[in-house]
């Protein structure tokens, strides 16, 4: 029995009819509807539908089936995501570990000797074809294909460049390596980055086209100062969509800046690059969620724009600071110039609260519906 | 003007759409009015025609014209959003160093940026080939679907 037989069908001239026109919308200017609502939604689907976070993270099209079939019970989007932050380490040595309450982590550094950091080169699209991300995303993306076609994006991830690169000496020396010896960590990261640019090649070769998903998740103003992130993260990030979009990816990108860039948001602007089709979002300023007027007057002249939900509301029992809180990000975010999307910080957590997620869709309705501002 | 295109050009040329005749177009306006960028081998112009933003990708050498390619877009320039650093380019009808930028394009009543090469100067903008013929051409696509 494959996964589909796990799942009724989506309600595609209901539910998904409308919920593909509102995801349009902000991207093109033909408003509809009401504001869009992203909670990043991952191992929270397959908790939702029965399953364990390891399921969701093991068995990717499960996984992905689970996102798509929850998604019309909160009123979210109508297109499929499936991702963990470490793709292409594989192919560079790293060892993934599955675990029951977490998404894959690295069994520990591949690299010891600073020596060897020189010898790194990265994966060919080659060697990447018989190494395991690839033949996974193709996996997912057939599967997609076959079964939720009415959700289909084909995505390419890059995620956190920064911090996969890192993964290969260990974050701590990595981190020290920024002060100590900024060349080798340039080639870590760099590593990566090509190798995850080749990837992404791959994706657009079979797909025609691959959203990209990039971030600065490890490069945040809790572990790095601004002039660090923009050296070992923003201008990475541009040089990965630069290189993808002269491969043929993109040109959807969504930008992921996780954790605190509490000043960093300064440097990303001018260090990114811009497409018709780009979301950015930032979690947090400081401990708070980042703040959805700085960001639309910061960045609203070049991209659509995610406003955040602190994601530890989520797992709190109580809908009511949740609707609060989706309420201020939608009167302050709403009006962006290239669109708004109401998010929360991250990925919701796996044990998300559904009265959490309902009060993100309701303040959306009652704050975000457009024609009523 | 002789040109010099070999039939892999055409063949390009044509799988976007477009005619020899846009290019070679483009190219006569171009050197008519040194509406052109350089980088010290080769030009790049562009001329609105019909619906496209068409340009030419050509080199002149002894008199001779040798186009190296052709591409378009439909989404329509508008303003400079922003411009941040200098490239190796020189927009030869006023001197000026392009810069790596951002661009306002619009289609189908939206406005939205993209990558581009500027002359805030000036306040014009060019897009490279790899863009219009794979990132712009995507999201004309998606835009006409998504519109829909």
């Amino acid at each position: 029995m494959g996964y589909e037989e796990l799942f009724p069908k989506n309600d595609l001239s209901g539910w998904h009819a409308n919920a593909a026109k509102r995801f349009a919308s902000p991207f093109v200017d033909n408003f509809h509807d009401r504001i869009d609502v992203d909670p990043i939604i991952l191992s929270n689907a397959a908790v939702n539908c029965g399953f364990t976070i390891r399921d969701f993270y093991e068995k990717p099209e499960l996984g992905i089936h689970c996102v798509g079939y929850i998604s019309e019970l909160f009123d979210l989007l109508p297109v499929t995501h499936w991702f963990f932050s470490l793709p292409w380490v594989r192919e560079l040595g790293v060892t993934l570990e599955f675990k029951d309450t977490l998404p894959p982590v690295s069994t520990g550094p591949t690299i010891t000797d600073p020596a060897d950091v020189d010898k790194l080169e990265p994966i060919s699209k080659e060697n990447l074809l018989k190494g395991s991300t690839i033949p996974m995303f193709y996996g997912l993306y057939d599967y997609v294909q076959q079964n939720l076609p009415h959700t289909l994006v084909p995505i390419s991830y890059g995620f956190d460049l920064c911090g996969a690169g890192s993964e290969l000496v260990g974050v701590e020396e990595f981190i020290m390596w920024t002060f100590t010896e900024p060349d080798l960590a340039h080639k870590l990261v760099d590593t990566y980055v090509e190798t995850s640019i080749n990837g992404a090649e791959l994706m657009a070769d079979k797909y025609g086209f691959a959203m990209l998903i990039v971030g600065s998740v490890l490069a945040n103003n809790d572990i790095f100062a601004d002039e660090q992130i923009e050296q070992f993260s923003a201008k990475k990030m541009g040089h990965y969509v630069d290189q993808c979009f002269r491969r043929g990816a993109g040109p959807q990108i969504f930008y992921h800046l996780c954790g605190n860039h509490e000043t960093s948001y300064k440097v990303f602007k001018e260090n990114l690059v811009w497409s018709p089709f780009n979301v950015l979002h930032i979690g947090y300023q400081g401990q708070r969620e980042f703040p959805s007027d700085l960001l639309k007057k910061e960045f609203q002249d070049v991209t659509t724009i995610m406003g955040s939900v602190d994601t530890k509301l989520m797992i709190n029992p109580n809908p009511a600071k949740v609707y609060e809180r989706s309420k201020e990000s939608l009167l302050a975010g709403r009006d962006a110039k290239k669109g708004f999307i109401l998010g929360t910080s991250c990925e919701t957590p796996p044990y998300t609260i559904p009265g959490n997620l309902l009060a993100m869709t309701r303040a959306a309705r009652d704050f975000g519906t457009y024609g009523t501002w | 003007m002789d040109y010099v295109i070999s039939d892999e050009v055409v063949k390009t040329i044509e799988s976007r759409g477009l005619k020899v005749d846009d290019i070679k177009m483009v190219i006569e306006a171009a050197e008519a009015s040194k509406d052109k960028i350089t980088d010290g081998s080769k030009f790049i112009a562009k001329k609105q025609i019909g619906d496209f933003v068409v340009y030419a990708d050509y080199s002149e050498a002894g008199g001779k014209i040798t186009v190296n390619s052709g591409y378009g877009h439909k989404m329509k320039i508008q303003d400079i959003v922003m411009d941040t650093a200098d490239t190796e380019w020189t927009y030869v009808k006023n001197g000026a160093k392009v810069r790596k930028g951002h661009t306002n394009l619009s289609y189908l009543g939206a406005t939205r940026s993209a990558p581009s090469l500027v002359d805030p100067k000036s306040g014009e903008s060019w897009l490279e080939e790899y863009l219009a013929a794979k990132t712009i051409a995507v999201a004309e696509s998606l835009f006409s679907q998504k519109r829909a």
